[in-house]
């Protein structure tokens, strides 16, 4: 009995050895892994490039979703075209009938051309980064596959890689300069509207002040799905704003030690973390990753995650600038507790609605339309950064924690949160009625 | 080898030919003439990745001859050491020397006296083995590694600081490390620990002790924040790189672990892509002020309320340095800051702040043509751009450089480190207007003889300047030698040298427009520099 222990000891051994040299020899790659390991690196690069604030972010997502998505189609015998059914794609590549493609190849291709397109202005680091992945993914990609397959394939990935890259440059948001700070800017006057909220000299004007006029993906414009307003401003103790900001400020000051945690856990500061969308992204990474999406499945819910959180920030953008509220910080400096501070940093750009609620909410319709009501997952993503992973049992449990999370660190009033995810819920639905299946 | 070889001891005497009074409401602007062309100095700091930092210049005397030279490294090229052969008040004119320092992967220097001989050692920061180069004296240096029992480890060190723990008489020095360059495909994440090389036994060091956690560090300063006598060291580190890192301070104690200061400390969560540290007690009162270099922004730091909280607030908006894009030509984009320095570029009795200026490395949304900094204080505690003005603004892609007084006139000159094109030079000519001079060296019985942890005060009517004596800090290269202090029409300073053992020796009357040697227990001791 000892004796046959000890084998299957050894057996399992083996068994963990084999599968370990076996990824470090790096097998060929499926196209769904390939894709996914494209995805890691750009979500780095979303953290560690200047311009990528979430606005941006979700941007980039969506035009990397929509280029796997239509690099895929023609290989997939389950997938239909976006092409027509998104503002301003009208027209995209097309495969060789009856000619042979590997998918592989294909998606890997059209992501090495498009984290150049999206990514170009990188740092040294992520330039050198991108590099390597190009040389270290084409050589696992093309290894066995015939070179005339790999030429074809390549050349068609790249093809749909440049077509999707010029279909994004008339959308309003392809230049992005002073790291999305404008160089001029009238900040509009008045009790309760926006002002700075930090020293930090770039930042005395507010992010992306035009994001909200962006052409959008699904939805008509960033107009569709509008927030019924914040309460009416007012200094008066017992007015609904007042109570509003006293919940942020109590709530603030008696956090418990889990308020906080999750306050921190959604943090997504740009350039301190991946930001909101990418985080969402990262969810979506883990859970196709337990679940090995095939590369249908895959690229169907990295498109629908990318078109919905672009139209929910351009939404959401649009509605900061007709509000133009003031942060909680500056409210309850003036009017409660001059010596107050939130637990996060104030974003330099209006409060109402919440922007990482809107997506939150968006990313919950999508993702829950996708894989079903109650789909439990864990979320490991703030890992790296110290922070504990989190349980939910759904994506809706999620995105209502990544929404009040925002409440918690004093940053936004309870009224931005809900109609953000209302809002973020509302302008998903477009996304989701897309027909991208046959 | 120590400028008291050449001596005329002799109790303060009026010096010759300081400037005449005058301090204006608006900060007269210094002329500095770019003599790069006829100094004789043509390294360049070269390479591609493992050199995106560094680049920092060694200033020190190591001839003995009281003018300070200069050692630059050459990142993928090899380092030179150039032995400053200016005359007093003359240009500056410097000449190459093989001294034993032409290695490649240096990314910069500090000056210190290791083993307390009287002659200056070199610690060498690297992309490899880091050394220390034992000063032999005639500026030539022989690898120490060994002898002192230096673990030089196998790292991409940016950073490094020393001092001498109480009751020492061998030097603690901590080292800052980057990125594990051996990471390609995913650097993020991937800082290497810093370490701290405390004293061993008999003359040596002990085996380096790691600074967990680390966050890429590409600044350290041994400071006494608090006034308590015994230096904490502080560390900027870039975000770029970590993750779940900030800016830290270490509590080093002797004979104790080190401790990081946290949240219950007072000490404060500050993420930027720290690269320099510059550090001044602007409004004198005790303690020093911290000017952080970064991208985009860099921040000016003082306690919230003095005391024994490292609790600090920041200033640069409010003081005019935040230094935060180009101030001449068209590109609006963002900058990148390197080195700073605080000292007095006019002689008006205000420190003025120079910031070295440069992209990374092809960064499109950062500025290409960043011009370095020459921020010149008001009598309002506020500061004003004048670089272009006064001739600085370059080209160049910077990354380390020194304020010096290559020409012994009382007139800081400078020196800049570029990436991939030649160092510059520039002489300072002086401002119209300008303001009286002192400079000063405080010594003391070895060990520690050059008083690392002191501070020298100078009053100069009813205000008081202090200048804390470190190693460390600024970007990847230091200095050591004479402390310069402006003194606006102030023709004589009271002087006094705050030991670092907490004892205080006074010079009540020292001359303006000369240089004094101070020791412990002695009078000043003033120095006529060559012809």
């Amino acid at each position: 009995m000892r004796g046959h222990r000890l084998a299957a000891f050894c057996v399992a051994v083996l068994l963990w050895c084999a599968t370990s040299l076996g990824a470090l020899a790096e097998a060929r790659p499926a196209p769904g892994a390939i894709l996914r390991d494209w995805y890691t690196l750009m979500n780095e690069l979303v953290r560690h490039t200047a311009t990528y604030s979430p606005p941006v972010a979700s941007r980039s997502f969506a035009y990397l979703g929509i280029t796997a998505f239509e690099a895929a189609v023609g290989g997939s015998d389950k997938l239909v075209s976006l092409v027509g059914q998104l503002h301003g794609l009208e027209q995209l590549p097309q495969r060789e009938a009856g000619a042979s493609y590997d998918e592989t190849v294909v998606i890997s291709a059209a992501m090495s051309d498009a984290i150049v397109f999206y990514f170009g202005n990188t740092g040294p680091t992520g330039q050198r980064a991108i590099n390597r992945a190009q040389s270290k993914w084409r050589a696992l990609a093309v290894e066995g596959v015939p070179e005339d397959v790999v030429v074809r394939s390549e050349a068609f990935g790249k093809a749909v890689a440049a077509a999707i890259f010029a279909w994004s440059q008339g959308d309003g948001g392809a230049t992005v300069l002073n790291m999305g700070f404008p160089y001029e800017y009238e900040l509009p006057k008045g009790d309760g509207k926006w002002v700075p909220t930090n020293l930090i000299r770039q930042q005395q004007l507010p992010l992306l002040p035009q994001w909200g006029n962006n052409r959008t993906f699904a939805t008509p414009d960033g107009a569709t799905c509008p927030t019924p307003g914040n309460p009416s401003y007012s200094i008066e103790p017992g007015s609904d704003f007042y109570k509003e900001a006293d919940e942020v400020y109590l709530t603030v000051k008696n956090a418990t030690p889990e308020q906080t945690a999750i306050a921190r856990f959604w943090s997504d500061d740009p350039m301190l973390s991946m930001t909101p969308p990418g985080h969402w992204v990262s969810i979506a990474l883990q859970v196709a990753e337990r679940a090995d999406l095939p590369l249908d499945e895959n690229v169907d819910l990295l498109a629908r995650m990318g078109i919905a959180m672009s139209d929910a920030f351009v939404g959401c953008w649009n509605a900061k600038f007709a509000y133009n509220l003031v942060r909680p910080i500056t409210y309850i400096k003036k009017v409660i507790d001059p010596k107050w501070e939130p637990i996060l940093n104030t974003p330099p750009f209006p409060e109402y609605p919440s922007g990482h609620s809107t997506v939150s909410g968006a990313m919950d319709a999508v993702m829950t339309a996708f894989f079903g009501e109650n789909y439990a997952f864990e979320d490991k993503t703030g890992s790296p950064d110290g922070r504990n992973p989190r349980q939910y049992t759904s994506f809706h449990e999620a995105a209502e924690e990544a929404g009040i999370s925002r409440l918690y660190g004093g940053i936004h009033f309870r009224s931005a949160i809900e109609d953000g995810l209302v809002q973020g819920r509302c302008i998903a639905a477009y996304t989701i009625a897309l027909k991208t299946r046959k | 080898m120590r400028t008291t070889q050449k001596l005329a001891v002799a109790l303060v005497l009026a010096g010759a030919g300081f400037a005449q009074p005058g301090l204006a409401q608006t900060p007269a602007v210094p002329v500095f003439v770019d003599e790069t062309a006829g100094s004789g100095i043509t390294t360049s700091y070269d390479g591609d990745w493992f050199y995106i930092v560094g680049g920092g210049v060694a200033a020190f005397d190591c001839n003995g001859d009281s003018y300070a030279d200069i050692a630059l490294p050459g990142g993928a090229s090899k380092a030179q050491l150039y032995v400053n052969t200016s005359k007093q008040g003359g240009s500056l004119t410097f000449a190459p020397e093989a001294s034993g320092l032409e290695l490649d992967s240096i990314g910069g220097f500090y000056p210190a006296d290791i083993d307390s001989d009287g002659i200056t050692d070199l610690l060498v920061l690297r992309v490899g083995e880091n050394l220390v180069m034992r000063g032999l004296g005639a500026c030539k240096f022989e690898r120490a590694n060994e002898a002192w029992g230096f673990d030089g480890g196998d790292a991409w060190t940016a950073s490094a600081a020393l001092t001498f723990e109480h009751g020492s008489s061998w030097p603690t020095i901590a080292v800052g490390n980057y990125i594990d360059r051996n990471e390609d495909l995913s650097p993020w994440g991937s800082c290497t620990d810093n370490w701290l090389h405390r004293p061993g036994e008999g003359g040596r060091f002990a085996p380096p002790l790691p600074l967990k956690p680390s966050f890429c560090a590409l600044s350290m300063l041994f400071t006494d924040w608090d006034k308590s006598g015994t230096p904490s060291l502080r560390v900027s580190n870039d975000r770029e790189y970590y993750e779940g890192g900030q800016e830290q301070m270490w509590r080093i104690l002797p004979g104790e672990a080190p401790k990081l200061m946290t949240l219950a400390d007072g000490w404060k969560v500050l993420r930027i892509w720290g690269m320099g540290i510059a550090s001044y007690d602007l409004d004198s009162d005790g303690y020093p002020e911290y000017f952080l270099t970064s991208m985009a922004d860099n921040k000016l730091q003082t306690l919230a309320a003095p005391g024994p909280k490292p609790d600090y607030k920041d200033v640069a908006y409010a003081r005019g340095v935040t230094a935060h894009r180009p101030y001449t030509g068209d590109d609006l984009r963002p900058s990148t800051a390197w080195h700073a320095q605080f000292d007095d570029v006019n002689n008006d009795g205000l420190v003025d702040l120079f910031v070295a200026k440069g992209n990374v490395d092809q960064m499109p949304d950062f500025a290409m043509h960043d011009p370095n900094n020459l921020l010149l204080q008001g009598a309002d505690g506020k500061f004003v751009e004048v670089g272009d003005k006064a001739g600085i603004a370059n080209n160049g892609n910077s990354r380390g450089a020194a304020l010096v007084d290559f020409n012994m006139d009382g007139l800081l000159d400078l020196v800049v480190v570029n990436r991939r094109t030649g160092a510059q030079v520039w002489r300072n000519t002086g401002a119209e207007g300008g303001g009286n001079w002192i400079e000063l060296e405080a010594r003391q019985p070895a060990p520690n003889e050059d008083a690392i942890g002191g501070w020298i005060e100078v009053k100069r009517g009813d205000a008081t300047m202090r200048r804390e004596l470190t190693v460390g800090g600024g970007h990847a290269g230091g200095q050591l030698g004479w402390v310069h202090f402006g003194l606006g029409d102030a023709t004589m300073a009271s002087v006094a040298v705050v030991w670092p053992d907490g004892t205080r020796s006074e010079w009540p009357d020292l001359a303006a427009g000369g240089f004094y040697v101070l020791e412990r227990d002695k009078p000043a001791a003033s120095l006529s520099p060559r012809d």
